[in-house]
């Protein structure tokens, strides 16, 4: 056979490239082809505006339906002691997040986990790149000024991916260069606590970079000193707090010198009055939040813009969550998907004006313009709302706008109250910046705010503060991360669990909640006609001109035996019911290493060198 | 008896005029097999230029120089066998022409030189416009399929015009890229050749399907190469040839659904277990419906009340169609030409939806002196396909084609099967199919769909403009240089409007605001073309060496723009809406366009090669071959663009041995092939190679307003080279009985290495994809062809074409991965969470990945079971698939194999349940002629895959987001959970009796998942098309000028053998990535054609 003539693919080679040399020098700028819709490094990052640009591709996975857009502002925080994630029984979706029974498929875990990632990768671009620019050296004073400002915005946005990443994964696999294609592919696990602490020093480094509010030009959501700050603080917290290691809780011994840095950090920021400070209305915070004007006293640190009614640059905040609107003609409609532990309700003062904020107890039923009232086991957040929406937006659009909030001034008022307390102990100054969140809550009252507050201990100090940050910040995706960092989630989640029980059965603390309540619709509005406080009268038929909804009558056997795992058998009072688990937390059993999520499927597959965290 | 006369009358006046002169005169009569006598055959002396050709009547003479003992005549006429016949002393010389079914004399052009049919040394399968005469179809593609070995033609769906039709020659190497083939057109590379081609144009199609034939065209030659000749013009007289049809075409199968009684118990069932006060429970029933009483008189005249059977009203139409093609053709001894002008109007069985093309092609060679040739060809194709489909919203996959991007809800199939069944007489906008029912819809999602249908309009136009050109100068008759140069422009159209009933803007997720939206998506690709070949012939003795050498480049620009705008004015018509976009307002609240105007990156894309071959015969014994070429593609850096592909073949015809003489009067042609070769495959997107960031390609939200940004596109990679398939083949030709029978058998192993793969790497790294060079595959299969005339009698003919190939598809290596993860067909978009396909090693690409469907649970599987509440806890062993369904278990739910016996059903106890990959596919063609009547039969088949109906999972579940939708007649075998009444059953005595003949689990569940009740086997043989024809006597013709005429009958599609429940096995509808085969969801509905048609020549 003639294959052995031309076995050799050189030889035919050979012959080829000679006949055809000429032909092929001449065409080499022929293959070289200008990608004219598309820039290289050097490119991007030799000018301001191109290094902006970059800054702002680093920023767009903030937001956008798989981040802070819906999961991670409103299925990851969810179950807790306040608010309930999309109830039913666990499935492969949002559901197996929030009953603690996630799978390593859920598309839910895989989409956010890529986009943080996403995040980081782009924020990597840009902090090797910038300062390698001849104009952040060389340039005049604003580009010096302007590139700074990026390199330091950069390394925040870094942070605050990798802190979204480790508190829902723990020890995650950690690069802070580019990745490159001929880099090692397959990353093992980092140590989470070395991470936190290169990401602390990292801040440290953008404090010095960026520019305060008032220094920055116009305001909008970019990170400004405030916001590299206030997350130092957090960063601190969650890497002096508690975390899941194996199967167990624990903290690192030398927890109090990252305590420390949240205290001075939060210390210098209650200095700058006037770059942040709360407004004195907590209800004119949260309209402003939902009517999407400026807030004077910039009370909000760092949030996440979002805007385009697209999944990847907007939110569902209020459609997805708030009150349950059924096509209103003049407010549209929402989902309603997370829903208020009832106990939640009950753990605020009668007179805190948070409750109100925080709790949306009505809807707009199909088709109507008004609101009506709903039972208590169907409660709704209410930070988000669709019907405070300025101006009205009929319809069914999914995406309505609404920022997310990350720090506010509160945070840091009560985190250096926690600081101060873990260091010092009950010192006055700690005293005085809970009650300075406290007294807003009760609209200046400083007496009625500081009534009950027992802070004579450290202890009793720390249990006030952890149920001032219940109050004041929920539906604001902190909770369940609070409860983890103190070691908490079990004890609150069982406590919430019996609490449930005993209201159902009317028993003390309870023993004054309404059976059912009764209301009217006066100018559109709910108005309730009798005290939430007070039980039902003997005779429960709704008076004249009212209408009756299920109270505590709502929180039936059946509710509370789903609060257990699916198929278990329970008997409550003396009813025998099987649980669907579709209640808060069903699935939870402490000990199993569902404080933590599962490293998606997808990133097992591909890297070889990652494990997988403990009970999955 | 006229005739006759006639025909005496003629031969006496020549022999008469011929008696008188010099020369000797030879005369007769040239007949087809079929008896009938044939005009227009050139007869010439063989050697001279003396020639004739034959009358009307079949007859000729020419004048002989009567010395010449030694003359021989040729007889040639296109669509039969030359035959020569030596003259000696002979003055009357009657010759019968055999059709030609495949000539080996013919020529064909492969890699750029002519070679005679007989010498081919590599493995091609073959179609001549003979065979597909009879096939009165408007699609190239069409017309092709089941004819060619080793060639799979897969129809996606049965849309009009059935321009989506994937072709895969010997199964395709690559796993994540395109594997269609390169069609090279009279000698020039043209894009998506059979889209834009009449198959009444085609003279003859050639596949070249191993390496040997194909390495010549190197870079895109790897799937094969499609050779596609046109018809020319011939010397003589003009000739008119007009060939159209017409007829209609009619829905061939329909899906049995719920009528109205069975649909309303299932939904009052239904409402029932969703419970009262809750969306989509017992109230919304009753405002719904009417009445809660399941006895009462308002659900019972709801019962019977009329069906509305809306897949007639949608897809029942009779779908009229007509083909008109006329053709010119002629020339002098210089110059040949062909005109051909085709016209196809075509009206899809769905409301709306239709084809119209207009196609003009013409071919004009000239030899401009003896030494120098010249041919043009230019071709025109105007089309346009209109309707939006049966799918969700229409997108452009990875790979250029139109495919289904949008998840279930807005399909036009579901709004047709799954609508209400009877219009509700409480609707008080009258006739349903044009007033918009918004508290149904409300309830449903659904909308009906025949309003639906006339909300949604698409519009897909495409103009193509080819022009190309050949040149061959002869230096010597050995010596002959070859250009060809090919220029291409396709111009793409594409408008859509979704008005105010279309379910598409009614999706919230959409953020339509229930306002109408178009899009408007203008495409350019320009293609160049040009090569030049330099061909040396040396012939000594029975030595004949052959030499090429040549140079060809080829430049391709894509650009494309895309608009969108939505919040148009409610009731604006789609021509008012496309006619001007600028009349959008913006609903309160809204402060911009949410999709910009946008341009895609435009694509640049080049390549340089060399190439030569050598060829050796001896004898016409010993064929040896040897290619190779050299290419360079922008795709890839400097150092890795260049890749060669050698490739070598041989053939020993052992008919021609002298030892095999004794068996040549059976066994006219025995042929061993052999061939070896390597093609090369870049069809990656471009760009890759370097770190590129494209400004506007992500944004963030500053102030509220959207503010574009920068990102990196990809995670790049410099070392991107050449994929590489190897292909080895060894056939087998043999022709019996003077080639009466001809039989070919190819056996073939081809590897392809570092392939290109758009990989999943590890999401860590801030990018879930990669482009590498990585892994391989293997395809080994077997084909053969029978052809062969089986009766020939004066009266009566019979020859038939049979083929049948055998794959096997399998992927070596993956570059140390096991599999490629997460493989989504995406027909439910998130609704359907994990992958439902996997991609491993060791295994073919396209095996479908779910669940064992284990019929339902049932008491038997509980300790303890609730009627009331219905729940329970399961025995010790028996898992629970509540995670899956998400739905909790109960009595009658759909019971799922706990395949790894861990206890309960999650996504590991997902399997390998179906393989959509063909065990064997193959057809036969028979054809008949009988006097002056013919038919022709042809048949195709497909065995051993699976096909994944999607369809039949929609249809069979009733999720929270899909109630009232109407489910699949399947499913009144159900498990019910409510008695005769209407009630909720409370104990296990009223369960077990109504339940006692159920056969189906439950349909309420809350995910959508694949399991092995949806897996089907897509096994059929198909009646694809028949025929008769009658033409009319020649005798009869010739009086009223006329060379032929002839009428025929034609059914296409006429009758389906399968077992499969869906509305046709031929199906493919997530075409985004070739590694999601053979998923059958809301794909257009196929259909049967009746046409009539004639055939005229002048």
């Amino acid at each position: 056979m003639n294959f052995s003539l031309f076995s050799s693919r050189k030889a035919t080679a050979a012959v080829l490239l000679a006949g055809a040399a000429g032909l092929v020098s001449s065409c080499k700028s022929y293959l070289d082809i200008e990608p004219t819709a598309l820039t290289t490094t050097a490119a991007q990052f030799s000018t301001v505006s191109g290094a902006t640009s970059a800054v702002l591709g680093a920023y767009d996975p903030l937001s956008g339906d798989n981040t802070y857009g819906t999961r991670l502002s409103m299925y990851y925080p969810y179950d807790t002691d306040e608010l309930i994630g999309s109830s039913g029984t666990f499935d492969t979706g949002r559901r197996g997040l929030a009953r603690y029974k996630a799978y390593a498929s859920n598309t839910e875990i895989i989409n956010p986990w890529n986009n943080l990632y996403q995040g980081v990768e782009r924020a990597n671009v840009c902090i090797k790149y910038i300062p390698q620019m001849a104009l952040y050296t060389t340039g005049t004073s604003a580009d010096t000024a302007s590139l700074h400002r990026l390199y330091g915005e950069a390394l925040t946005l870094r942070a605050q991916y990798y802190y979204e990443l480790i508190r829902n994964w723990g020890d995650v696999p950690a690069q802070f260069s580019p990745s490159s294609y001929d880099q090692d592919f397959n990353l093992p696990n980092a140590d989470r606590n070395q991470t936190l602490t290169t990401l602390i020093a990292d801040l440290a480094t953008a404090e010095k970079l960026v520019p305060y509010r008032s220094g920055a030009g116009i305001t909008n959501e970019r990170i400004t000193k405030g916001a590299v700050k206030g997350l130092r603080a957090r960063l601190a917290l969650q890497r002096g707090g508690y975390a899941l290691q194996g199967n167990t809780m624990t903290r690192a011994a030398d927890y109090a010198s990252f305590y420390a840095i949240a205290r001075q950090e939060c210390l210098e920021l209650m200095n700058q009055r006037r770059e942040h400070t709360l407004n004195p209305s907590y209800s004119d915070l949260w309209l402003g939040v939902n009517q999407q004007r400026h807030d004077a006293y910039n009370e909000i640190i760092f949030e996440v813009g979002m805007a385009g009614s697209t999944a990847t640059g907007d939110s569902k905040l209020g459609y997805y969550n708030g009150p349950r609107l059924n096509n209103s003609p003049i407010y549209g409609s929402t989902q309603g998907a997370v829903t208020v532990v009832p106990t939640y309700f009950y753990a605020f003062d009668s007179t805190d004006v948070r409750r109100d904020v925080t709790i949306a107890p009505y809807q707009y039923a199909n088709g109507a313009n008004v609101q009506s009232a709903v039972a208590l086991n169907t409660i709704y957040d209410g930070k988000f709302r669709r019907d405070w929406h300025n101006p009205p937006l009929p319809g069914t659009n999914n995406y309505l706008g609404y920022n997310w909030p990350l720090i506010r001034f509160a945070d840091v008022l009560l985190m250096f109250a926690e600081t101060d307390n873990e260091l010092n102990g009950p010192t006055a100054a700690a005293r005085q910046a809970l009650l300075e969140v406290r007294t807003r809550a009760f609209n200046g009252n400083a007496t009625r705010a500081a009534l009950g507050v027992n802070t004579g201990s450290k202890a009793d100090m720390f249990t006030a503060i952890v149920n001032e940050r219940l109050l004041e910040f929920g539906a604001e995706g902190i909770r369940k991360y609070d409860l983890l960092r103190w070691n908490l989630l079990a004890d609150r989640l069982a406590a919430t669990k019996a609490n449930l029980n005993l209201l159902r059965a009317g028993t003390a603390p309870y023993n004054t909640v309404p059976q059912y309540q009764y209301f009217r619709v006066v100018n559109g509005v709910v108005q309730w006609q009798r005290s939430f406080y007070r039980p039902s009268p003997a005779n429960t038929t709704a008076p004249s001109g009212t209408t009756r909804v299920n109270w505590r009558q709502g929180i039936d056997a059946t509710y509370v035996a789903n609060l257990q795992p699916n198929g278990t058998a329970v008997t409550i009072g003396t009813t025998a019911v099987t649980s669907v688990g579709s209640g808060m937390a069903a699935e939870y059993v402490p000990g199993q290493g569902k404080e933590l999520l599962p490293i998606p499927q997808t990133t097992l597959d591909t890297d070889p060198a990652i494990k997988q965290n403990f009970g999955y | 008896m006229k005739q006759h006369l006639l025909l005496l009358w003629l031969v006496l006046c020549a022999s008469i005029g011929l008696a008188s002169a010099q020369n000797r005169t030879i005369t007769g009569v040239v007949k087809g097999s079929d008896g009938e006598t044939l005009p227009g055959v050139t007869v010439v002396l063989k050697g001279t230029s003396m020639g004739a050709s034959t009358g009307v009547d079949g007859a000729y003479s020419l004048n002989v120089p009567a010395d010449n003992k030694l003359a021989t005549l040729r007889f040639s006429f296109v669509g039969y066998v030359s035959q020569e016949v030596a003259v000696g002393t002979k003055t009357a010389i009657n010759v019968v022409l055999t059709s030609d079914v495949q000539s080996l004399d013919d020529v064909v052009v492969i890699g750029y030189q002519e070679v005679r049919r007989g010498d081919v040394t590599g493995a091609v399968s073959s179609v001549s416009a003979q065979q597909i005469k009879d096939i009165p179809v408007n699609s190239a593609a069409e017309a092709l399929t089941g004819r060619l070995a080793g060639v799979q033609l897969t129809s996606s769906e049965g849309t009009p015009g059935n321009n989506n039709v994937q072709v895969r020659v010997r199964g395709g190497g690559s796993i994540t890229q395109d594997n269609s083939p390169l069609y090279i057109v009279d000698g020039i590379q043209i894009e998506n050749a059979l889209a834009v081609i009449a198959p009444q144009d085609i003279a003859s199609v050639d596949v070249l399907k191993d390496a040997s034939s194909t390495a010549i065209y190197g870079a895109r030659g790897a799937n094969g190469v499609v050779i596609i000749t046109t018809k020319g013009g011939r010397e003589g007289r003009t000739a008119v040839t007009y060939n159209g049809f017409g007829g209609f075409r009619q829905l061939s199968k329909k899906l049995q659904v719920m009528g109205p009684a069975d649909y309303l118990n299932w939904e009052y069932e239904r409402a029932q277990l969703t419970g009262a006060g809750v969306s989509g429970g017992t109230g919304t029933f009753k405002s719904v419906f009417g009445s809660l009483n399941f006895s009462g008189d308002t659900l019972n005249r709801l019962r019977n009340l009329p069906a509305q059977d809306w897949q007639q009203q949608v897809f029942g139409r009779r779908a009229f169609q007509q083909t008109h093609n006329v053709s010119i053709s002629g020339g002098t001894k210089q110059t040949t030409f062909n005109l051909s002008l085709t016209r196809n109007d075509e009206d899809g069985i769905q409301l709306g939806s239709g084809y119209v093309r207009n196609l003009v092609n013409f071919r004009i060679d000239t030899k401009a002196s003896d030494k120098f040739r010249v041919g043009f060809n230019a071709r025109f194709n105007d089309q346009e396909n209109l309707g939006a489909g049966t799918g969700a919203a229409l997108g452009t996959s990875s790979i250029g084609q139109t495919v289904n991007t949008g998840s279930s809800v807005t399909s036009r199939l579901r709004n047709t099967v799954q609508y209400l069944p009877f219009n509700l007489p409480t609707f008080a906008g009258g006739d349903p199919t044009t007033a918009f029912d918004p508290e149904f819809f409300n309830n449903s999602s659904l909308v009906n769909p025949v309003l639906a249908n006339n909300n949604e309009y698409r519009s897909d136009k495409r103009r193509t403009f080819n022009m190309g050109a050949t040149a061959s100068y002869n230096f010597t008759p050995a010596l002959v240089f070859r250009s060809t140069g090919g220029f291409d422009i396709t111009y793409a159209d594409l408008n859509t409007f979704n008005g105010l009933y279309s379910p598409t803007i009614r999706q919230a997720a959409g953020g339509y605001q229930n306002l109408p939206f178009v899009t408007l998506t203008d495409g350019l690709t320009t293609t160049l073309n040009n090569s030049n070949t330099l061909d040396y012939t040396f012939k000594r003795d029975k030595h004949t060496l052959n030499a090429l050498v040549g140079e060809e480049i080829y430049r391709q620009r894509t650009t494309q723009q895309f608009v969108q705008v939505n919040f148009l004015p409610s009731d604006i018509t789609a021509e008012r809406a496309l006619a001007n976009i600028n009349q959008a307002v913006l609903p309160v609240g809204t402060l911009s366009q949410p999709v910009l105007p946008s341009t895609t990156i435009p694509v640049d894309y080049g390549l340089v090669s060399g190439f030569t071959r050598l060829s050796y015969s001896y004898d016409d014994k010993y064929l040896l071959t040897a290619t190779a070429r050299l290419d360079y593609s922008s795709k890839f850096e400097p150092g890795n663009r260049g890749g060669v592909f050698p490739g070598a073949s041989a053939a020993w015809r052992i008919s021609k041995e002298n030892f095999f003489q004794d068996f040549t009067d059976k066994v006219s042609d025995l042929k061993l092939r052999l061939s070896y070769g390597q093609a090369g495959n870049n069809r990656i997107p471009d760009f890759l190679t370097k770190p590129l960031y494209q400004a506007g390609n992500v944004s963030y939200a500053l102030n509220h307003v959207t503010t574009p940004a920068t990102a990196l596109t990809t995670l790049y990679n410099p070392d991107l080279k050449w994929e590489i398939t190897t292909t080895r083949d060894v056939g087998l030709d043999v022709g019996l009985f003077n080639n009466r029978v001809q039989f070919t058998a190819d056996v073939y192993y081809n590897t392809t290495n570092d392939l290109l793969i758009n990989r999943s790497i590890n999401p860590i790294l801030g990018y879930t994809q990669q482009y590498k060079n990585i892994g391989s595959t293997s395809n080994k299969g077997l084909e053969l062809q029978l052809s062969g005339t089986v009766i020939q009698t004066a009266n009566f003919s019979w020859s038939a074409t049979a083929n049948a190939s055998m794959n096997r598809n399998r992927i070596d290596d993956l570059g140390g991965l096991s599999e490629i993860s997460s493989i989504q067909s995406g027909w439910a978009g998130s609704a359907l969470s994990g992958p439902d396909y996997v991609a491993r090693v060791g295994q073919p690409v396209g095996q479908m990945y779910g669940y064992i469907t284990d019929g339902f649970y049932t008491a038997n599987d509980f300790k303890s079971y609730n009627y009331a509440t219905r729940t329970g806890v399961l025995n010790d062993g028996v898992a629970s698939d509540a995670s899956i369904t998400g739905n909790p278990v109960m009595i009658g739910t759909i019971k799922l194999r706990d395949v790894n016996g861990d206890g309960t059903v999650t996504e590991a106890d997902k399997t390998v349940i179906g393989n959509a990959n063909p065990k064997i596919i193959g057809g036969l063609n028979q054809q008949f002629t009988y006097k002056n009547f013919d038919a022709s039969v042809f048949v195709n088949f497909v065995a051993g895959n699976s096909i994944y109906n999607a369809n039949k999972i929609e249809f069979t579940t009733s999720t929270a987001n899909t109630s009232y939708a109407n489910l699949l007649s399947d499913m009144n075998n159900r498990v019910r959970y409510i008695d005769n009444n209407g009630a909720l059953i409370t104990d296990a005595a009223t369960f077990q009796q109504v339940n006692a003949n159920a056969t189906i689990w439950s349909p309420v569940r809350g995910n959508y998942f694949l399991h092995s009740y949806a897996i089907e086997s897509g096994s059929f043989l198909r009646l694809n098309n028949i025929t008769l024809g009658y033409s009319l006597p020649k005798g009869l013709l010739s009086r009223a000028k006329v060379q032929t005429l002839r009428f025929y009958v034609t059914v296409n599609n006429l009758a389906t053998l399968t077992g499969y429940s869906g509305y046709d096995p031929e199906v493919n509808t997530r075409r985004g990535t070739p590694l999601t085969p053979n998923v059958d969801y809301a794909a257009y509905p196929r259909s049967r054609a009746f046409l009539f048609g004639l055939n005229l020549g002048l």
